[in-house]
């Protein structure tokens, strides 16, 4: 993609998520019960499904690259890592200090939390071990199979509070029944959304462009 | 009903956005280290260094 479609989607990026912002706290109402601190999942929900697409990637990314032996699948699912892992740790965060007022504690071991933060530490591992290989043919061999093991991970967080007793509560979006989210904090949920995921393709394409500059020329000026 | 708790959102909204500027920044900046190591490489070995 050229640089000039890459800054017109950046830029559409930031429209959205400046639209979010007004939908999380101009359109969707203060939560009956929550109060305002609700206003956090306008970031939370859409940082973990950015982080799901990413993971997603990483799995596309790493088959792509065992299957074929091109680069440039592995420069995709190496990008998509270290984006799932920043959207990753937004989730973490905000989660947290969603809790801290609504549960009473900043953590608790609970199944998707957990599961949640070995997600985050399986996909920080491969991102050291990516830069602990120097040969890229070698490095795109070992962390395509990390990549494609990892993501057994996505669906295990996703269906935790289903399998196990948990504080966390069920899925609302994205589970088997209709949602029960009233409808105008639905919609600032889809909007952030939508922001999250132009935001993450802007970032992806950003840093792809930038793994395929380091791979051209780097070995280059090494010898 | 719980109270509002406002400096619990801006904290969530706050973190958010230094986490996302700052990797945006890292990227800005990596390029830019790049495309200078680049130049003077070329500079040295003129065609040398094109890009596969």
């Amino acid at each position: 993609m050229s640089a000039r479609a890459t800054r017109i989607l950046g830029g559409l990026a930031l429209l959205a998520l400046a639209t979010g912002l007004a939908a999380g706290f101009g359109y969707a109402p203060r939560e009956a019960i929550q109060g305002n601190v609700q206003r956090i999942m306008y970031i939370h929900v859409p940082a973990v499904l950015t982080a799901y697409l990413a993971f997603g990637l990483v799995l596309v990314g790493s088959i792509g690259a065992l299957a074929t032996g091109r680069m440039g699948w592995d420069r995709l699912a190496g990008a998509a890592a270290e984006l799932g892992v920043l959207f990753t740790a937004v989730t973490i965060v905000s989660g947290s200090i969603w809790g801290k007022p609504t549960w009473g504690t900043w953590w608790t071991w609970d199944a998707r939390l957990t599961s949640t933060a070995v997600l985050f530490l399986v996909y920080a591992g491969y991102l050291l071990l990516r830069a602990m290989v120097d040969e890229p043919e070698r490095r795109a061999r070992i962390a395509a199979v990390v990549g494609i093991v990892g993501a057994a991970n996505i669906p295990i967080v996703h269906f935790s509070v289903k399998w196990w007793r948990a504080l966390h509560q069920p899925s609302t979006i994205l589970g088997p029944e209709s949602s029960p989210i009233a409808g105008p904090i639905a919609a600032a949920l889809f909007v952030n959304w939508v922001a999250f995921t132009l935001l993450f393709l802007y970032l992806l394409l950003r840093r792809v462009e930038l793994a395929r500059l380091e791979d051209a020329w780097v070995p280059e000026t090494r010898r | 009903m719980m109270p509002d708790h406002w400096g619990y959102v801006f904290a969530a909204y706050c973190l958010t956005a230094a986490a996302v500027l700052g990797y945006w920044r890292h990227l800005v900046r990596r390029r830019r280290a790049l495309d200078a190591r680049l130049r003077r490489v070329k500079a040295v070995v003129p065609g040398k260094a094109a890009i596969r």
